[in-house]
């Protein structure tokens, strides 16, 4: 979009470093890679609306159709965006991670799954103004 | 004294109206995305009691005994009884169930609402049988606190289990009562 301009997407690209730095961190610094799965369910948080959205065909036959293959897009979203928050939790709650990383994974991750939603949000709006 | 009657409705109930929700069409985009947020939430409580029990420390105040209970194949089969029944209910064409006369032949209708019977057998069953492995295994045996988490998670489980499938049903069924009030 013209007006955010090239500020926005530097500030998102920054925050999205910032969050894989938190993710990468939490790793490393008890020497545990299992919080590197929190960054793989938040990088595909958004595939299975962008892989369903597309088979809903336009909003007027989505409509009377009941569009079964988007809610299945949105239910498996809700499913994975919740265990991308609820994995480390798990992990720090039987003691396999410390709970410091479980708190530095959790940031990172919505970090990362909050600049994607945001950036997808901006381009959302580029796509309405031709509609 | 006298209240407003600015929108006063007649058809109305309580005394009190309830507070009309009106989030529009986003009220099914919001409905799926709680069910499946719901359905996630319940299995990773169930998840997290398992990866304990799989990491199990003793007793507290005992380290040299061995944690006397573990979660073994019986505490899955209530959560697998949900997920079976919340896969029947999914699957189900809402607008079977309700039957319309003179829409669709009556065997699909009545094969429609066993179906649905029989998902819903298996969503209740996967509760009580939740309830039954809560009683039985752990709490009966007078378990520590640390113990009885396990089945606990597994009502917990459950319940959410159908909570998400109800919550599923009434908001994709909201579109069809649009037209129902539509064709009224």
């Amino acid at each position: 979009m013209a007006h955010a301009g090239i500020k926005t997407v530097i500030l998102l690209s920054f925050v999205l470093a910032v969050g894989f730095l938190l993710i990468i961190l939490s790793c490393a610094l008890w020497a545990n890679w299992l919080p590197l799965l929190v960054a793989l369910t938040f990088v595909l948080a958004p595939l299975p609306n962008a892989v369903f959205a597309s088979c809903g065909g336009d909003e007027f036959s989505a409509e009377y159709e009941g569009s079964g293959r988007i809610d299945l897009g949105r239910f498996i979203t809700a499913i994975v965006v919740v265990s991308g928050f609820a994995l480390p939790l798990v992990l720090a709650h039987s003691e396999i991670i410390h709970p410091g990383a479980c708190a530095m994974s959790i940031v990172g991750g919505s970090l990362v799954y909050g600049t994607i939603l945001a950036y997808s949000a901006a381009f959302k709006q580029e796509d309405s103004e031709f509609d | 004294m006298s209240l407003p009657r600015s929108n006063y409705d007649p058809r109305r109930v309580c005394l009190n109206p309830f507070p009309n929700l009106n989030l529009g069409k986003h009220r099914r985009t919001m409905g799926i995305y709680l069910a499946g947020g719901l359905f996630a939430l319940g299995n990773w409580i169930f998840l997290d009691a398992a990866i304990l029990s799989a990491h199990a420390h003793s007793p507290y105040g005992e380290p040299q005994i061995p944690p006397p209970v573990h979660v073994t194949f019986v505490d899955w089969v209530p959560g697998i009884c949900s997920l079976l029944g919340m896969l029947i209910i999914s699957l189900i064409d809402k607008d079977r169930v309700r039957g319309e006369e003179g829409f669709g032949d009556s065997r699909a209708v009545w094969q429609a609402r066993l179906l649905l019977f029989i998902g819903f057998a298996l969503m209740a069953g996967g509760l009580a049988g939740s309830a039954t492995v809560l009683a039985l295994k752990y709490v009966l045996p007078d378990y520590t606190e640390q113990f009885t988490y396990y089945g606990y998670a597994n009502v917990v489980q459950n319940v959410a289990l159908m909570l998400s499938a109800v919550v599923l049903w009434f908001s994709q069924s909201t579109s069809s009562e649009y037209e129902y009030h539509l064709s009224i």
